[in-house]
């Protein structure tokens, strides 16, 4: 895939990668956000039968929480992370406001990619951090389980200081996945996630 | 001042300008600390601390949280849009997955662009190294801060907020960075690195030799092999000339009661300041240690404790929280709701610190379950002194025996006849020593493991067991000195990605990012930290000895 990282020191050739990605993208049809931060594209994932332990302490199937009936949110955290958990976790706090104003369906799941320390009370407190509400669940579990979830939606990059910045979103059960990866505005979520016709 | 060529130009943020000859390099890293260390020095106290509130902890003059705002949606207040949040407590920057957040401190925001000066060698950045730029000043600081406008003219990542900070504020944070790790940590000399080591009294001297013993002969080895770092000449990073420092170990071995460690370590490092402590061990309280650390901001990496503080400093890190791991991983395999819990567990200890903590901990983690735990201390080591600890325990009931393997091997004199249904014992207290066992104990033996078991941890531990050959050095305890090798090489590993940026807080963040990026030659299953986090291990297993004298997993690996 193609990067548009910033890059403001480069060669002619870089230059010449550049303006050659510009016109590919011209005529694909990628949908070419307006911040140039992210990028989009679809997927089908196998969903792996794992089980999850929610922040409230409920344990269940993560296939049972992600199929319960409401269009789905999905992005990798860690309590402890500075930079970019911190950012993601603001966006879908602003998405949930935004959803929930506009009276939508919608389920935001956040997973835990260091759930050996991130309890289900610390994740409890977290929630608190970014007004979490019913809509909104944070997951938990062992290791394993965490990783294979990370692997299932092509998130694991080795080890939780590698994550990268990703929000993933679906309909119903059986349609593709929308991902966006790199640094996405509330509003932008929002809007992709209304294209998905979810509640119409 | 050093001109550069056309094709330098051309090749601006490429390596090409970092191998500029050492001593060039170190004329101008003189030149730009001078330069920094004079403005710093034309600002009042005062407006370095109003500085210091802002960068660490979020907080204005007037007392009101800093705010700034993300993506012009996002709100951030107070320590969550603190300039530390990002760019961490030493200024020195960091790197999240591929976002690397630069090094804000005195050094490179106001060094001549000449002077390009390393942050951090990542393997995850190979050729990513440099954010040189054209010197900021207070006013490009302040397009900085308030627009996310970089020195050079283009926008800064969406990761950076927007602050309305007032010139005054400017100015004091532009103070505080001034001389934010400007100069290089205590124990760093021109041709050396001093670090230290801390044996406490209780310590069996055979095991101390051990330790003291392994990181000597891994010093020597890393000093004899610094010239040509990792004899790689592959990836830019192998190529990238850093100062040749020896390293140089002292052990600090403690006396007397622990009230008295404090100023004992005090005139340790009065006498020799260290950059760093590593490794160390203690059988009892390592309390002090840790205060002591944190009095002098001193990095004390991973020692082989059992019952570290419930709440460590900043400054410290461990391997896992010891004893009380181990009672709340018990805790929680009692409470497993698939098994049927005990009525009553008698949990039987020694009156010190290791067993108190952990008998402490038991208790609390089993308040509010329908298991009753009832606390027996053991005084004396004479079978009598057993039998008074053991009284009114029976066949039907649980005991948790918080004793080392001789204590234990009293126990199972004692208990021949009568065995209690389950006993479980600590993996930390019997030290991988099971002679206690019997034919008679074993099918109600369990051990609380906080290590790895079976073919990984065989794995894990080859190289350690292959480098200990190599030396003819003797392998007594495998998890203990899986440890001491864990530290050696971790270490070597985090210093060598900080180049010459050898600041204490610089190494504890790079600690806490890079701990699960490197190979675990631990017998611990994972070793992992982050911000704040504290204890690299965080679970274990309740194990049975197998028929072939081995533990074997009871359990799945627990995670409190």
């Amino acid at each position: 895939m193609n990067t548009f990282k910033q890059n403001f020191c480069m060669s002619s050739k870089s230059w010449l990668l550049i303006v050659v990605t510009i016109l590919g993208l011209a005529f694909s049809n990628w949908s070419w956000a307006e911040s140039a931060q992210f990028e989009r594209s679809e997927d089908n994932y196998k969903i792996p039968d794992v089980n999850v332990v929610r922040q409230d302490g409920y344990k269940s199937a993560f296939v049972k929480e992600l199929d319960d009936g409401r269009p789905v949110l999905l992005n990798f955290v860690f309590v402890s992370c500075s930079a970019i958990c911190p950012m993601l976790s603001h966006v879908f706090s602003k998405v949930q406001e935004k959803l929930t104003k506009e009276g939508q369906k919608f389920h935001l799941m956040t997973i835990s990619i260091d759930p050996e320390n991130d309890t289900p009370a610390s994740l409890t407190e977290y929630a608190k951090k970014f007004a979490a509400g019913e809509n909104w669940s944070f997951y938990t579990g062992t290791r394993e389980a965490s990783l294979t979830l990370q692997k299932a939606f092509k998130a694991y990059r080795g080890d939780k200081m590698n994550h990268a910045s990703l929000i993933l979103m679906r309909s119903i059960p059986g349609k593709s996945w929308v991902r966006l990866e790199g640094f996405v505005s509330p509003d932008e979520v929002v809007r992709e996630f209304n294209a998905l016709g979810a509640n119409k | 001042m050093f001109m550069q060529s056309p094709i330098q130009q051309m090749l601006g943020c490429q390596i090409l300008g970092l191998l500029k000859s050492r001593f060039f390099f170190s004329l101008l890293f003189i030149f730009s600390i001078t330069v920094v260390q004079a403005d710093s020095l034309s600002a009042s106290p005062e407006e370095i601390e109003l500085g210091r509130r802002i960068y660490l902890e979020g907080v204005l003059a007037s007392g009101e949280p800093l705010k700034a705002v993300r993506q012009n949606t996002v709100q951030l207040e107070g320590a969550s849009a603190a300039c530390e949040a990002c760019h961490r407590r030493s200024g020195m920057g960091s790197l999240e997955g591929n976002i690397p957040v630069p090094p804000i401190s005195g050094r490179f925001l106001y060094a001549p662009i000449e002077d390009r000066v390393l942050a951090l060698v990542d393997t995850r950045q190979a050729k990513d190294l440099t954010r040189a730029h054209v010197p900021y000043d207070e006013k490009s600081l302040a397009k900085a801060i308030r627009d996310g406008m970089h020195v050079s003219g283009r926008e800064m990542s969406i990761l950076m907020p927007h602050y309305a900070l007032t010139d005054k504020e400017i100015k004091a944070v532009s103070a505080y960075l001034s001389q934010l790790s400007v100069s290089l940590s205590p124990g760093v000399g021109d041709d050396s690195v001093h670090f230290s080591t801390i044996i406490t009294p209780d310590v069996d001297p055979k095991k101390s030799a051990v330790m003291i013993d392994m990181l000597r002969h891994a010093f020597e080895q890393r000093n004899s092999s610094q010239q040509t770092y990792s004899g790689r000449m592959r990836m830019p990073l192998d190529l990238i000339p850093r100062k040749l420092r020896n390293w140089d170990l002292s052990v600090w071995e403690l006396k007397g009661a622990p009230d008295t460690w404090g100023v004992q370590l005090a005139e340790f490092n009065k006498k020799d300041p260290v950059f760093a402590v590593v490794s160390g061990i203690s059988a009892s309280t390592w309390n002090p240690i840790d205060q002591f650390c944190q009095q002098e901001k001193l990095p004390c990496l991973l020692p082989n404790v059992i019952s570290p503080p419930e709440n460590p400093s900043y400054y410290s890190l461990y391997f896992s929280r010891g004893v009380v791991l181990e009672a709340e991983v018990l805790a929680g395999y009692l409470t497993d709701k698939e098994k049927k819990a005990p009525h009553r567990v008698v949990q039987i200890y020694r009156d010190n610190e290791v067993g108190m903590n952990a008998s402490r901990a038991f208790t609390k983690a089993l308040a509010g379950s329908e298991v009753i735990v009832e606390n027996h201390v053991l005084l004396g080591t004479k079978q009598d002194d057993l039998k008074v600890a053991m009284k009114g325990v029976s066949s039907k009931d649980s005991v948790m025996l918080w004793l080392n393997s001789s204590d234990l091997a009293v126990f199972n004199k004692f208990m021949a006849k009568q065995v209690p249904q389950n006993v479980f014992v600590s993996g930390y207290l019997t030290s991988e020593n099971y002679s206690f066992n019997s034919k008679a104990l074993n099918p109600h033996l369990r051990v609380v493991y906080p290590y790895e078991l079976g073919d990984k941890r065989k794995k894990n531990v080859t190289a350690m067991k292959e480098w200990l050959k190599s030396w003819r050095l003797p392998l007594v305890d495998e998890p203990f000195q899986t440890e001491v090798f864990f530290d050696a090489l971790f270490l070597t590993d985090l210093t060598s990605q900080m180049l010459d940026n050898l600041y204490r807080d610089y190494l504890i963040e790079r600690a806490e990012d890079m701990l699960s990026l490197g190979s675990n030659v631990s017998a611990y299953p994972h070793l992992s930290l982050s911000r704040g986090q504290r204890f690299a291990s965080k679970g274990a297993y309740i194990a049975r000895i197998g028929d072939d004298g081995k533990l074997v997993a009871d359990s799945a690996y627990i995670v409190p």
